[in-house]
Order: structure tokens, then sequence, then C-alpha cells
């Protein structure tokens, strides 16, 4: 277990910069499976983050649903949201087990501009390292599932870090060791898709023909996959369809960072190269001439 | 004739001097603590503004500064900057000024061509630092992908500025010795003027 925090990505940081540790072989990559349709709603993963991570109370009040909080905070770091919605003339809450996906690819890590802010370890866990963030908020605008939350008293930001103490000591997450129905699963990666084709084979036995697991491709998969029953309705879980790590914007945006950095090295060298040529203007050399041009004409 | 051509012209007062400053010193703060979060290489600027998490926090004041200067900047200098007609000669003979063919550079007025454009130019970037700026500087109150389109625009005028500066500095000292000297002290010596500015140069020493 002593290589699970190898590194794999850095903030700002290209990947030739990563010291040894990289160098590492690539150590077991972890997956959290959580079955939506086994939760029960009891919310014992919420209270078991909040007790782990020390992350204190947050005072609520009743907004007329069945969750606890309206949205995550720096302190809130995993939220279960109870969405309302009417399934074949029944009502169902489409539960969503809201915090950090793990993605293989971060769109949070690679829109983050302090290096060091923000490391994936090869074990698939996304982490913040709060000393190293500047708290421009980019990781926010970055990320396709809305999940990093600023503190506006400390500038920093924070996210579910997938329990990395306790994975580094061979432990579950604490969500995944509380749980009472056994909705979260923690283990390989391979061996939590292997679950998941079971868990959508046996919901689709019990007729949810529409059940399916949430790895989505454009984040390169992620480290906390869902197993959804209504696989059809992404939208009403608050699951984006179509999630990616590289929005137009920001592909674009690395590309003219690349142009624009030859352009300016080429400016500095191209106003070097006029001064070698043509030297300082001096004006004595000019003095038996006359004004250029015709003055009379200046407007 | 040479008394003559060291007398001394008047080419900027005091209040366009530290118009121009502020706009300077804000300018290059904002550059090099700018392109620092955009390079990671460069992360090292943000020691300008006593490092990372400051530099994110003074970054957006600096740039009010800069957004104010500009403002005033435009005002006191706009009616002296529309192109005339020797101005678009000029644009077409800027081959002829880059490589010092000095006969065969139209003559400017107070300032050349090449000044009004970097003048216009300068205008239209600070709109976009400026609009751009300040939904990065609350991003809370913005979507991610406005968020994202922003940082693409505020980037680019990042470069046109970083471009334009280079050549703005490289002729306003060593390429054109005796112009750094007109926002210094505000001074210039009528030689300059008559080989830099002739219009103007005739305007002054008009007795
Ligand atoms: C820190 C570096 C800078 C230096 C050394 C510098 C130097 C100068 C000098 C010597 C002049 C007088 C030119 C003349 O007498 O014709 C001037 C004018 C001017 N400066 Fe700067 N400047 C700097 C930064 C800036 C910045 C950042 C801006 C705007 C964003 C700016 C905008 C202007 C404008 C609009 C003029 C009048 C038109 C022109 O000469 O091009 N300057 N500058
Ligand atoms: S879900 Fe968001 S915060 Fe978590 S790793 Fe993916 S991009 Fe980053
Ligand atoms: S807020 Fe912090 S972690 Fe997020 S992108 Fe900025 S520096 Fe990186």
């Amino acid at each position: 277990m002593a290589d699970t925090l190898s590194i794999r990505r850095v903030s700002a940081t290209p990947d030739a910069y990563i010291p040894i540790s990289a160098l590492r072989s690539a150590g077991p990559s972890y997956a959290k499976l959580v079955d939506i349709g086994a939760c029960i709603g009891c919310k014992g993963c919420e209270v078991a983050c909040k007790e782990w991570n020390d992350l204190g109370v947050e005072p609520t009040a009743n907004f007329g649903s069945y969750q606890s909080h309206k949205d995550l905070s720096p302190k809130t770091w995993l939220l279960m949201r109870f969405n309302e919605v009417e399934v074949d003339g029944n009502l169902n809450w489409l539960i969503k087990k809201d915090a950090c996906l793990h993605c293989e690819d971060p769109g949070c890590l690679f829109a983050c501009p302090a290096p060091g802010a923000i490391v994936q370890y090869t074990n698939g866990i996304v982490d913040f390292n709060q000393e190293n963030c500047i708290g421009c908020q980019y990781c926010v605008t970055g990320c396709p599932f809305d999940i990093p939350r600023f503190d506006v008293h400390t500038r920093k930001v924070s996210k579910c870090n997938m329990c990395v103490d306790r994975v580094e000591a061979g432990l579950e997450p604490a969500c995944v060791k509380t749980c009472p129905t056994n909705a979260i699963s923690w283990g390989s990666k391979d061996d939590m898709l292997a679950l998941a084709d079971q868990k959508v084979e046996t919901l689709n036995a019990r007729g949810y023909d529409n059940a399916a697991v949430y790895n989505p491709a454009g984040v390169g998969g992620t480290h906390m996959m869902y197993v959804v029953p209504h696989g059809d309705r992404l939208a009403d879980y608050s699951l984006p369809s179509d999630p990616t790590a590289s929005p137009t914007p920001m592909t674009a945006l690395g590309f003219l960072k690349r142009i624009g950095a030859y352009l300016m090295g080429f400016g500095v060298l191209g106003v070097v190269g006029h001064f070698l040529r043509y030297g300082p203007e001096r004006l004595e050399e000019h003095e038996d001439h006359e004004p250029r041009g015709d003055t009379g004409a200046a407007a | 004739m040479a008394d003559m051509a060291d007398r001394i012209l008047h080419r900027f007062n005091f209040a366009e001097r530290i118009v121009h400053w502020v706009v300077g010193v804000t300018f290059v703060l904002l550059l090099a603590t700018g392109l620092a979060f955009a390079y990671p290489a460069l992360f090292w600027l943000t020691a300008l503004l006593g490092g990372g998490p400051s530099a994110r926090v003074l970054h957006p004041w600096v740039g009010v500064l800069f957004g104010i200067g500009m403002g005033f900047m435009i005002a006191i200098w706009i009616r002296d900057m529309f192109l005339s007609d020797v101005d678009w000669r000029w644009l077409r003979a800027m081959r002829a000024y880059a490589t010092r063919d000095s006969a065969n550079v139209p003559p400017a007025g107070k300032y050349n061509a090449g000044q009004k454009m970097f003048f216009w130019f300068q205008g239209l970037l600070a709109v976009v630092f400026v609009v751009s700026g300040v939904p990065l500087w609350f991003p809370e109150f913005f979507g991610s992908g406005l968020l994202q389109w922003m940082r693409l625009a505020h980037y680019l005028a990042t470069l046109g500025g970083g471009l334009l500066l280079i050549v703005h500095v490289y002729l306003g000292t060593i390429a054109y010795p005796g112009t750094a000297r007109a926002m210094i002290d505000g001074t210039v010596t009528a030689r300059w003027a008559r080989h830099h500015h002739p219009g103007w140069h005739e305007e002054q020493t008009r007795p």
C-alpha cells in the first residue's frame, strides 16, 4: 500500500517536472461505486464525512425538502440531493450523492494556475492542497460537476478528498464504511466496474430497463461512479449527460497560450534584432539634413 | 543653427506625465502577474505583488487603478489622436519608418500615426480587460461557460497589450534617444522635435 500516494498529475506543473514519485510503478487505481437504487436516504454518509474530516456543523432550516442543506459548501463536502420527480405517475426520490467524482481527467486541475494546489494521485484521488491555492477559483470554472467551494474568509477552495488519509492507510473512505445498506462500495476501479455491471443487470431484471453506470467518458471516467436506476433521466438526478474536462474555450486558451509565448518571445527578439541592426537613431547625424518631408503639410 | 536645435520644447505637462505613469506602472504590474497566472514557468512573478494569494487579491485592484488611469488618458489625449490625411500616408510608409529611411516618412504632427494607433489599440484593450476582468474577479456571480470565454478574452488582451508594450518601450527608450525625457521632465530638444514630429515642431517654434 506504500505507493498509493504516487503522484500522477500536479496543477500548473508539466508532467516532466513531477519528481521521482511518478517514476514509481503506478499503484492500484481505486473507485467508489454508489448504487443509488440501494440508498435509503439516511444521510449517514454525510455525518461520517463531517466527522472524519472534522468539518463541523452547519446550521440549516427546513426548506421543503428531505435534503439536509441546500448546497455544498467549504464545510460540506458531501450532500445527498433529493430530487422529487414523477416517474410513471409515481413520486420518486432521485437521490444523488453530490461530491467530487475524482475525474480521471480533472477539469479543476487543468484549470488551476497555482503549482501544486491540486494533485492527482496514481490511485485516482484528486486532492486540493490549500497551502498552494491562491484563491482564484478557476477550478470552480473548470469542474464540469460544480464541486469545489470557495471559502470567502480563508480564500481557499475545498472539496471531498476521498478520505485520502484513510485510503493511504489501507482503509475505505468514511462514507463507505458507514453506509448501512452497502449502497457505497469501494475497491479497485476494475472490480467496481464489474460490480456495477452486475448491479445494472439486477436492476434490469427488476424492470429498470434504463439502469446505467455513470462513468462519463468526457472526463476520462471517474473514481466515484454511480449506478443510476433511471439512466434515461440523468438531468433529473442533476448529473450532466455530457461533461467534459476540456471545453472549447479552455482548449482554445491552451493553444493560444502556446502561440502567444512564441509571439512575445519573438517580439522581444525582434526589437533586440532591430536595435542591433539600426542602433539608436542619433540626431546629430541628421544635423545637416533638412527636416523630413514637407512640414507645411503636417496637420 | 546649433543653439536653435538645442532649444527646449515642452511636450507633456505634469498631469499628462502622472496619468501616463499610473497607466505604465499599473500595466506592467498587471502584465507580470497576469502572465504569472497564465504560465506556470512565470508563476514566480507573483512575488511582485507579494506571492500567489496576495497577487490574486491585488491584481484586480491594480486593474481598477489602470482602468481609471486609462479613462483619464483617453480623456486628455483623444483630441490629438484622430488620424489626418498625412497619417494615412504615414501608415503606408511604415516600412520606411522601421528602416530609418527618414526621407520617405511623411511628416508627423504631435504624434505620428503609429503612436495614434497604439493609443487606440490600448484603449480598446483596456475595455476588453475591464469587461472580462470583472467576472473573473467575482466568479461566484457568473456561469462557468461565460468565465471560460472571459479567460480567453482576458488572455488575448494580455497578448495584444504585451506585444504593443514591447514595441512602445523600445521606441520610447533605446531606439530614439531623447524621447524618454518627454515622459520624465516633460521636455524634448527642438532638434528631436524637428526630426520626429516636424509638424508639431513647426507649430511650437512659429514666432
Ligand atoms: C513602462 C514602460 C513604458 C515606457 C518606458 C513608456 C514610455 C513612453 C514615452 C517616452 C512616451 C513619449 C513618446 C513621445 O514623446 O512621443 C510615451 C507615450 C505614450 N505612452 Fe508610454 N511608456 C510605457 C508604458 C505605457 C503603457 C503601459 C501605456 C498604455 C497602456 C502607455 C501609453 C502611452 C501612450 C498612449 C503614449 C502617447 C502616444 C505614444 O507616444 O505612443 N505607455 N510612453
Ligand atoms: S468532479 Fe470536479 S472537483 Fe472533482 S475531480 Fe472532477 S473536476 Fe475536479
Ligand atoms: S482556487 Fe486554488 S485550487 Fe482552485 S484553481 Fe485557483 S489556485 Fe487552483
